[in-house]
């Protein structure tokens, strides 16, 4: 836990990858005290069905235009009890959430007009932890990954739909011995097929070492934005 | 230190001061970090703007109110009252525009005046632009009022995140602090009745045909 506690100043320059990040600060006393606290992504009882590089944006309605929400990685996460898929986006270096939402048997993803890498979709969105309505269009390096996008995204809304068809019937009959029902069961059943992308395996390799060495936390990180950064669409 | 009608939290906050001249993306910087948007739209800022930005820590959540003031001067407000318990601070400038850069002391002295020995970032905006007039070997500043000094670019988020980790890094003095994933909670269940759907489906269909703001740039980051 304080393991980085007796290092000095010092530390971060040898650290430092680039000349770019030199320190040449004065010194200055701390004004706060931290301790490492632990951290949760919210994602341990999910699965990434799909994690791809992209940026998204949101409609200004009052505008009537699009607006820049993030750059990042767009993960399709699959609860391993529930088996409820929601769509999970975060900002790359800051890390923060650019889109939280559950994908819905309600929803289509939908052809971006003039931009076969861009697709657009409705969703309620918990993001800042509040809900909205928000119309989503999301770009990606290349039309293959937009289109596994799209592919992914859809046959989740049908598999979901047949899910809630199934969970209506037994409601149904259900609802003539109890009111209550239990929906879990009817939708642990049924399996979301698996995209395998090429880098999903050293992506979990990331989490397992993650797991093993949680004071190597910042390495692993690190590590994780290098292997995103070689990626292709990253280059300038 | 928020605002008196501000919300304050029970996590760490800092009073973050930003300055420099008008144009040199202030407000374009800190509305990137608040909503993920590129604003091109020049629109001066009055006196000063108050916005909270919080980021998330392996020592936990943290907040930085920023304080973005106005650059140009007859819109300068209370100018360097704004500064007052300031514990923190960045001065920006444009490297498309050297008269922005040698203004940077004049900023440098009026903050220093107010707030002493605060951890100060110097930032190089708008790194993007192909015809700079202040190359990077040119900024020596930093070196002589020892200010950390980086090249940024607020539109394509070139080392956007590197002043406020810094200066983070500073305040908590652990130069071993990264920012973490924020925890991701399970959104809840919504219903959509019919009418609901159809509305979005048709606000979806007339967004679909709008243009996206950097349909030409296909570099990511």
């Amino acid at each position: 836990m304080a393991l980085t506690e007796p290092e000095h100043e010092n530390r971060e320059e040898e650290e430092a990858p680039a000349a770019d990040d030199e320190d040449t600060g004065a010194q200055v006393a701390p004004i706060v005290r931290l301790e490492e606290v632990e951290v949760t992504t919210g994602e341990e009882n999910e699965e990434p069905i799909l994690d791809l590089k992209s940026k998204l944006y949101r409609f200004d309605k009052d505008g009537n235009q699009w607006k820049e929400r993030g750059a990042g990685t767009v993960k399709l996460l699959k609860h391993k009890e529930s088996g409820k898929v929601r769509l999970v986006m975060r900002q790359s270096k800051t890390l923060k959430i650019c889109a939280n939402h559950l994908v819905l048997p309600t929803m289509s993803v939908q052809e971006h007009a003039g931009n076969d890498k861009s697709c657009v979709w409705h969703a309620t969105d918990f993001a800042d932890g509040e809900l909205k309505d928000e119309l989503f269009c999301i770009r990606f390096a290349s039309v293959e990954n937009c289109r596994t996008f799209m592919e992914m995204f859809q046959e989740v809304a049908e598999s979901q739909q047949k899910k809630e068809e199934s969970k209506d019937a037994s409601a149904t009959a259900g609802l003539l011995e109890k009111l209550s029902v239990d929906d879990k069961k009817g939708k642990a059943e049924e399996e979301v097929p698996v995209v395998t992308k090429e880098d999903k395996d050293a992506k979990s390799d990331a989490v397992k070492a993650d797991e093993e060495k949680k004071d190597a936390k910042s390495d692993a990180v690190k590590a994780d934005e290098e292997k995103k950064d070689e990626e292709p669409g990253s280059s300038t | 230190m928020a605002l008196p009608n501000q919300q304050t939290v029970n996590y760490p906050s800092f009073k973050l001061v930003i300055v420099g001249d008008g144009g040199t993306g202030k407000t374009t910087f800190v509305k990137r970090h608040l909503t993920g948007e590129f604003e091109k739209k020049y629109e001066p800022t009055i006196g000063v703007e108050v916005h909270p930005l919080d980021f998330f820590t392996n020592c936990g959540k943290i907040r930085f109110y920023c304080w973005d003031t106005a650059g140009q001067e007859k819109f300068g407000g209370l100018r360097d009252g704004y500064y007052i318990h300031g514990q923190c601070a960045i001065i920006m400038f444009d490297v498309t525009a050297r008269l922005t850069y040698k203004n940077v002391p004049t900023w440098h002295r009026d903050l220093c005046r107010v707030c002493e020995n605060i951890p100060i970032v110097l930032c190089g905006n708008k790194v993007d632009v192909k015809n700079r007039q202040v190359k990077a070997k040119q900024v020596t500043f930093h070196r002589k009022k020892n200010l950390q000094y980086y090249e940024i670019s607020a539109k394509s988020n070139y080392n956007f995140e590197k002043p406020f980790l810094y200066l983070a890094r500073k305040l908590a003095g652990d130069p071993a602090l990264h920012f973490v994933e924020s925890p991701a909670l399970a959104p809840p269940e919504v219903q959509i009745d019919m009418a609901a759907q159809q509305q979005h489906e048709a606000e979806l269909a007339a967004a679909a045909s709008q243009p996206l703001p950097d349909d030409d740039d296909d570099a990511f980051e």
